[in-house]
C-alpha cells in the first residue's frame, strides 16, 4: 500500500465519520443510511456484473429477499440475531437455483432469468398481503438487536452501516487480490483463455453471482431492521436498473467506483428536488454526460487526475 | 506406450455442417519433443489444436494425454492434467496487469476457499506468494519480466505472443500447444521465439507447434505431421517430409488430383 493508496481511503473515512458533526437533519442522515445501503448492494453487483461481465438484473430482487425476510421474521417475533443468518440462507439458495442452469451458458441468459426472476418476487410481494402487507408494505419492523444492544437514532445507524460498508469494501478488495477475484476478470476478458488457463468459468461465475446475492441480501436485511419500513417499490425492476446506473456511472469493476456512484445517484435525485419535474431531465443528460465523458465511471475520471496534475 | 508418448490421438473427427474438418486424424507424440503441425490454410490444425485442449470438441475419436482419456472434458479441466496453449488470435486479459495474467494460470492447480480469502489466512497468503513467484519465473522464461506491472495491451504485439507462452507455461504444464506463435513476428523476434521453445524442450516440456510458416518450423521440429483437408497425409522427421510429394503437392497446388 502506498500513499496514492492510502491516501484517498483515508480521506473518505475522515469525511465519513465526521459527516453526522456537520449536520445533525435526520432526513439528511437516512438518505446518507440508504446510499449506504445502496452502495454494499452495488459492491454486490459489481462481483457478477462488473469484474465476470454477466449482466444482472435481479439485484434489487435479492435486496427486497433480504429485506422482507427480516420484516416478516422479526415481526413474527423470532430474535434479529436470526436475521441475517436466514437472509442470506434464502437470498444463496434463489441465487443458486437461478444461477445452475443459467450461468453454464455463455452470452445474456442471465440477465433475461434475472428480470423474470425480480418480476416474479416483487409479484410475490404486492400479493402475498396477510404476510408481506402488499402494496402498503410492512411498518414498525423491530430494529436491530443484538442480545438486548442495538444503535438508537439515526446517527448511531448511521455509523454502524459505514462500519459494515467499510467491511464490504474491504472482502471485495481481497477477493480482487486472490486468484479468484483474477479468476472473475480473466472469465469476462475471455472466457475461453481463463478455461485453457485452468479456470473454472462456470463455477467462477456461480460464485461471483452468489456473492452478490448475499451482499444484497444482507444490505436487504440492515435495511429493513435500520429503515424499519420496506415497501415493493423499494425493490422493484426501476430499483435494479438504478443499481445497475449506479454501477456504470461509478465505474464498474472499481471499488471505489462502486461507492461513489451509489452514494451520487441515491443523493442526487433528493438535490435536484427542487428542480420539480425538470431534475430527471437533469438527471438523465448528467447520466447521459457520464457514460460518453467517462466510459470507465467517476472512478476513473479520478484516477486519470494524478496524470493530469503530473503532465503539468 | 503411455510411457514414451505423451499424446496419443485416435480418430479424432470434427465436422461443422457438412464439412468435415478433421477426419479421423491419428497422432502420437514422443514425451519431451518438439512436434510440428503443418499444412495449408484450412487444413484444420487449428481445429486439431481446439480438439486436443477441448476449446471446440471433437465429434469422435479419442484423447490421451499421458494416459489419461480427455474426450469432451471440459477446457479447464484438460488443463488442469497439463495441457497449456496459446491462440492464434491473441486472447490476453486485457483488465489485469501482465503479471496477473499469468498469475491467472499460475492458480491452475490450487482450490481456493471463500473464507480463507475473506479472513487472508496465512495459508492463503502463502498460495499467493507461491503463485507470485510460479508467475515471475514464467515472466523471466519468455523475457518480460521488466513488463510484469503493465497492462498487455501496452505491449507490442509479438510480446503479446510471449505473455500468452508465459501465462501457459505458469501452470506447469507438461505438453505446451503454440497456435502460429510466429505470426506477425518479424525475424529477430521468431529467432528468439525459437530460442524460447528451444529452452521449454531443454525443461522437459512437449511443445506441439502448429505453423503456417514451414521453414520456421523445420529447424526446431524432431517430428513433422502434416495435415492436408483434415487428413494427416503425412509424418515423420523434417527432412522426410521435406521430400515427400504428397506433402509437396500439397502445398503447391494439384489438389484436384484424388477427386
Amino acid at each position: 500500500m502506498t500513499v496514492k493508496h492510502w491516501f484517498p481511503l483515508a480521506l473518505g473515512a475522515v469525511v465519513a465519520l465526521l459527516i453526522p458533526a456537520v449536520t445533525h437533519d435526520n432526513y439528511v442522515i437516512q438518505l446518507l443510511n440508504i446510499a449506504i445501503l445502496n452502495a454494499i448492494v452495488v459492491l454486490g453487483l459489481n462481483f457478477a456484473t462488473g469484474w465476470v461481465g454477466q449482466i444482472n438484473f435481479g439485484q434489487a430482487a435479492f435486496y427486497g429477499l433480504g429485506a422482507y425476510t427480516t420484516g416478516i421474521a422479526t415481526k413474527a417475533g423470532l430474535p434479529w440475531i436470526t436475521t441475517p443468518f436466514l437472509s442470506v440462507v434464502i437470498v444463496m439458495g434463489a441465487s443458486l437455483v437461478l444461477g445452475l442452469p443459467t450461468l453454464r451458458l455463455r452470452t445474456y441468459y442471465l440477465a433475461m432469468t434475472t428480470i423474470g426472476f425480480g418480476e416474479i418476487v416483487r409479484l410475490i410481494i404486492v400479493h402475498w398481503e396477510p404476510v408481506t402487507g402488499g402494496t402498503s408494505g410492512l411498518r414498525a419492523i423491530p430494529g436491530i438487536n443484538v442480545f438486548g444492544i442495538g444503535p438508537q437514532g439515526q446517527i448511531q445507524h448511521y455509523y454502524l452501516l459505514i462500519v459494515v460498508l467499510g467491511l464490504a469494501a474491504s472482502i471485495a478488495a481481497r477477493i480482487r487480490q486472490s486468484s479468484l477475484g483474477r479468476a472473475m476478470i480473466a472469465t469476462k476478458d475471455s472466457e475461453i483463455a481463463a478455461e485453457q488457463s485452468g479456470v473454472d468459468t462456470t463455477r467462477t461465475k456461480l460464485i461471483a453471482f452468489t456473492i452478490g446475492a448475499v451482499y444484497a441480501g444482507l444490505a436487504g436485511c440492515l435495511y429493513a431492521s435500520s429503515i424499519r419500513f420496506i415497501s415493493p417499490d423499494s425493490f422493484s425492476g426501476t430499483q435494479a436498473i438504478l443499481l445497475m446506473t449506479m454501477l456504470i456511472v461509478g465505474g464498474m469493476g472499481s471499488i471505489p467506483g462502486c461507492i461513489i456512484g451509489a452514494v451520487g445517484l441515491t443523493i442526487l435525485p433528493e438535490a435536484l428536488r427542487f428542480l420539480g419535474q425538470w431534475y430527471l431531465v437533469l438527471y438523465g443528460l448528467g447520466v447521459i454526460a457520464v457514460i460518453v465523458l467517462a466510459p470507465g465511471g467517476l472512478a476513473s475520471l479520478a484516477s486519470r487526475l494524478p496524470r493530469w496534475a503530473g503532465a503539468r | 506406450m503411455t510411457d514414451q508418448t505423451i499424446i496419443t490421438a485416435r480418430g479424432v473427427t470434427r465436422r461443422f455442417g457438412g464439412l468435415v474438418a478433421l477426419d479421423s486424424v491419428d497422432l502420437d507424440v514422443p514425451h519431451g519433443i518438439v512436434q510440428a503441425i503443418i499444412g495449408p490454410n484450412g487444413s484444420g490444425k487449428t481445429t486439431l489444436l481446439n480438439a486436443l485442449s477441448g476449446a471446440s470438441h471433437a465429434d469422435a475419436g479419442s484423447i490421451r494425454i499421458d494416459g489419461k482419456e480427455i474426450f469432451r472434458l471440459r477446457p479447464h479441466r484438460i488443463a488442469r492434467l497439463g495441457l497449456a496453449r496459446t491462440f492464434q488470435n491473441i486472447r490476453v486479459f486485457s483488465n489485469l496487469t501482465v503479471l496477473e495474467n499469468v498469475k491467472v494460470a499460475a492458480a491452475c492447480n490450487s482450490p481456493m476457499s471463500m473464507f480463507s480469502i475473506m479472513l487472508s489466512t496465512t495459508t492463503q497468503r502463502q498460495r499467493e506468494t507461491e503463485i507470485e513467484s510460479a508467475a515471475r519465473q514464467a515472466l523471466e522464461i519468455v523475457g518480460l519480466a521488466g513488463r510484469a506491472d503493465d497492462r498487455p495491451t501496452q505491449l507490442p504485439y509479438a510480446q503479446q505472443r510471449l505473455l500468452e507462452i508465459a501465462r501457459a507455461l505458469a501452470s506447469k504444464p507438461s505438453v505446451l500447444l503454440l497456435d502460429e506463435p510466429a505470426a506477425g513476428m518479424n525475424m529477430t523476434e521468431s529467432m528468439t521465439l525459437l530460442d524460447t521453445i528451444a529452452k521449454l524442450k531443454g525443461k522437459g516440456i512437449t511443445v506441439l507447434l502448429v505453423e503456417h510458416n514451414v521453414r520456421l518450423v523445420m529447424g526446431i521440429s524432431d517430428r513433422v505431421a502434416v495435415l492436408d483437408f483434415g487428413k494427416k497425409i503425412a509424418e515423420g522427421a523434417p527432412s522426410d517430409v521435406q521430400r515427400n510429394p504428397l506433402v509437396i503437392e500439397a502445398y503447391l497446388g494439384r489438389r484436384h488430383r484424388h477427386a
